[in-house]
């Protein structure tokens, strides 16, 4: 058989990627030749190659009309230079986006889609307006729709019927959260509408005149569940004030306040960091994931997705349990609040009773209480 | 969904929408250049926001033009023209409103592949008859929105006849009225139904020495009529000046051209440069960089006074693109051509230019070290406001015309001199030059 696959089952490095460089550049230029691949478009590839090319997402799963490739993607500083490589890869005809389904993670509720912040904006800016995606196939969640309920649930149909998400590309806040899943958000949430944690208000306000009244107070965003039902995430992490989160979400135990450590439970998720977000990691965590990158390439490849995954069939038997397994040892919120009438879902209260039985494996001086959260 | 095969990545054009994206170019945003994209369509004919077309219409471009990096800048406007390509506008023709017609038609067509795209044909001082003939035929010509028939006019500039005999450059002495009665006056020469306040009028501008019996309350009427003044040809005092300005003129014409040069003790009209009044607004003012009417520091040191107000202009004439000689003009007269150089053949006055208003672009940013962007809003952004269309004209902004140009920056030959080409040029989205 293919010594790849062995070599890759035994070294697990297929279930858990952390992917060093650098820095912020070359860590986004990692991902961009990632889901692009670093090879041409229109270059045949050779069958029974060990290489690089297995690993191309998009080329490489040959997205076609009947058979889209769903990309998840996200905002934020992190991406944008993700996206500056995406956009300079199709200028150089290395890829088209044509045949490409994007699903957005998030929007502002109550800000109009041509307000400079919105996350439509954003998109536009940074992605949508230099390459050929169809804008048919754009989704972005509609923070102005009348009935923002139905609005996330049909997000979720849409995503279903698309065929689930393929990839999806994220980053995370300061805090750890993935999307606008907030500390303490359910991890089996799913697209909602979200109440923003003060200190992301603050932080936001930078971009709204430092003017807290002008910022957004709620999100529409995907879930937790949602990410985790993607069939690879790849995350970007940059900078070193996201160090303690990168280590809260690696070293640490599954825990809703860091939603990100989530991916703990993913089967395929790839972390992408520059040498500023390992600050917080142990020399150990950081040398053990350097050395499967570096035996792996002597071995004469790299860390793969496992094999070309197609098909959603097969995928149901891995992902399905998984976070369900695990989402037992978990406090989880009891009451499905993702489906509640309200539209101001989780209330700042009842994330303080989450986190009385969290917080407590966490000695971490560094850590924020919630009631400190509240308080201020 | 259309199922176009991406060709380097790119839709193949056209149908459909009729959505064009402008990528990889500079474009002009107040004073500088910036990278960006531009969207049009050529079915309305106007700049368009791309972001809406996205989410709101769901539309991808028909067509994709990547620039290489050159300027894409809003189509030029030349608010004095007096004639290109052997037809003057002030010259009726022997078979009359026929030819002249033609004459204007072409002049049209060929001035918009100079990346002249909207302009105000002027009219020197002539008699009666020859406004009554000619102003029919160069009032706004943009109505129907037809690219095929070039430039466009704005309405027609008149620079004279009522204007000072001490500063008549070359216009005709004799022709020269004086306006005492005022807007009658004015009425009885340009014709009473093209100063009618119940029906638009051909004219859009007019020069006028304020000095002049009568000037004063014909400047509130005319702006009340919805055109705009401009001083010129005039001996105005800076008091004087001033006076027009508070009746509403908002422009001086060809400045430091037929005026009193600036004395320290009675700065004259360039005085309105340099007001502290805060019950005037400093004037527009019309400069011809042409390095025959003014010299450069002239010009350098009316742009400090008043940068926003600068409008490049050509004032040139039909003669331009003509070989050298001694051709005919209006009234008896004789123009002699040397090269750049008109002068009229009886006194040596200069008379007119023949320079591209391409060409006063590169000379102005040569000359101050303006900006690209700040030298190409002076026969942009600038003209368009002084005539109250900054929304339509001389912007990239959603909503306005897509009226652009093309233009490549290119380095000089010799010193750290540049030079803008007009590379392609567009009119009501749809590209009507390419330079071959």
């Amino acid at each position: 058989m293919q010594p790849s696959i062995g070599v890759q089952d035994s070294a697990l490095t297929s279930c858990r990627r952390l992917i060093i460089r650098d820095d912020a550049q070359n860590a986004s230029k990692y991902i961009a030749d990632y889901i692009i691949g670093t090879n041409a478009l229109h270059v045949p590839q050779e069958p029974t190659s060990t290489n690089t090319e297995s690993q191309e997402r998009i080329n490489t799963f040959d997205p076609s009309p009947e058979k889209p490739f769903v990309l998840g993607l996200p905002t934020g500083t992190s991406p944008v230079l993700v996206y500056e490589n995406l956009v300079q890869r199709y200028k150089a005809g290395d890829i088209s986006f044509r045949n490409v389904i994007t699903f957005n993670m998030d929007e502002y509720v109550g800000i109009s889609r041509e307000h400079p912040e919105s996350y439509h904006s954003f998109m536009y800016k940074h992605f949508f307006s230099h390459v050929d995606v169809d804008p048919a196939n754009i989704n972005i969640l509609n923070g102005n729709a009348p009935d923002l309920e139905a609005e996330c649930h049909e997000y979720e149909e849409k995503i279903k019927k698309a065929g689930g998400i393929e990839l999806f590309l994220g980053g995370i806040g300061p805090d750890g959260h993935i999307a606008f899943n907030e500390p303490g958000s359910s991890l089996k949430s799913r697209t909602r509408v979200k109440t923003l944690a003060y200190d992301t208000i603050i932080a936001n306000s930078r971009f709204f005149g430092n003017d807290l009244s002008q910022v957004p107070r709620m999100a529409l965003t995907v879930g937790v569940g949602t990410v985790l039902d993607a069939r690879e995430v790849v995350i970007i992490i940059t900078g070193a004030h996201k160090a303690l989160a990168l280590q809260k979400c690696i070293e640490g135990g599954v825990n809703h306040m860091w939603t990100l450590s989530s991916l703990q439970l993913h089967p395929h998720p790839m972390i992408v960091v520059d040498e500023d977000a390992t600050l917080e990691l142990q020399v150990k965590t950081v040398k053990y994931f350097k050395s499967i990158e570096r035996v792996a390439e002597e071995s004469g490849f790299r860390q793969m997705f496992p094999k070309k995954r197609d098909s959603l069939v097969e995928d149901q038997i891995l992902l399905t349990p998984t976070p369900q397994a695990n989402g037992a040892k978990l406090d989880v919120p009891k009451i499905d609040i993702s489906r509640s009438s309200s539209p101001v879902l989780e209330a700042m209260s009842s994330r303080i009773s989450d986190s009385q039985n969290t917080l407590d494996a966490n000695d971490d001086p560094q850590l924020l209480s919630m009631s400190a959260r509240v308080s201020n | 969904m259309p199922s176009a095969i991406p060709i380097n990545g790119h839709r193949t054009p056209p149908r459909g929408t009729g959505v064009v994206k402008f990528t990889n170019c500079l474009l002009v945003k107040g004073d500088k250049l910036v990278e960006d994209d531009l969207w049009i369509s050529s079915v309305s004919g106007k700049i368009i926001n791309g972001q809406e077309i996205l989410y709101e219409h769901r539309a991808a471009p028909d067509e994709v033009i990547d620039l290489g990096g050159r300027v894409l800048a809003p189509g030029f406007i030349d608010v004095q023209l007096n004639g290109a390509y052997g037809f003057d506008f002030s010259v009726i023709p022997e078979d009359e409103s026929v030819g002249y017609g033609k004459g204007v038609s072409r002049v049209n067509r060929s001035l918009i592949t100079t990346g002249v795209t909207s302009y105000l044909p002027t009219l020197t001082s002539q008699r009666p008859e020859v406004y009554e003939t000619a102003l029919p035929f160069l009032g706004p010509s943009g109505t129907l929105r037809d690219p095929n028939k070039g430039s466009e006019s704005l309405g027609a500039h008149c620079e004279g006849p009522f204007i000072s005999p001490k500063q008549n450059g070359i216009h005709n002495i004799s022709v020269l009225r004086t306006a005492s009665s005022g807007i009658a006056d004015l009425a009885t020469c340009y014709g009473a139904s093209n100063l009618d306040p119940n029906s638009p009028s051909p004219i859009k501008l007019v020069t006028l020495a304020p000095e002049l019996d009568g000037a004063l309350s014909c400047i509130s009427s005319l702006t009340s009529l919805g055109m705009s003044v401009s001083i010129g040809h005039s001996d105005a005092s800076y008091e004087t000046a001033r006076t027009a300005i508070k009746a509403g003129a908002t422009m001086i014409t060809h400045l430091f051209n037929a005026m009193k040069p600036l004395h320290h003790r009675n700065p004259g009209i360039f005085g309105l440069l340099g007001t502290t009044s805060s019950q005037i607004d400093k004037p527009y003012f019309g400069i011809i960089a042409d390095g025959i009417h003014l010299h450069p520091t002239s010009i350098q040191i009316a742009y400090n006074a008043h940068p926003s107000g600068l409008i490049l202009v050509t004032d040139a004439m039909r003669l331009s693109g003509l070989p050298d000689g001694t051709y005919d003009w209006t009234n008896g007269s004789r123009i002699v051509k040397n090269g750049p150089l008109l002068t009229l053949e009886e006194n040596g006055k200069i008379a007119g230019s023949s320079i591209q208003l391409v060409d006063c672009v590169t000379n102005f940013m040569n000359w101050t070290g303006a900006s690209v962007a700040q030298a190409i809003g002076a026969v942009t952004e600038t003209p368009a406001r002084m005539l109250g269309m900054e929304n339509v004209k001389g912007s990239l902004k959603e909503g306005a015309d897509a009226d652009l140009v093309v233009l490549d920056l290119q380095n000089a030959a010799e010193g750290t001199e540049k030079k803008l080409v007009v590379d392609q040029v567009w009119k009501f989205g749809v590209k009507v030059f390419e330079k071959v």
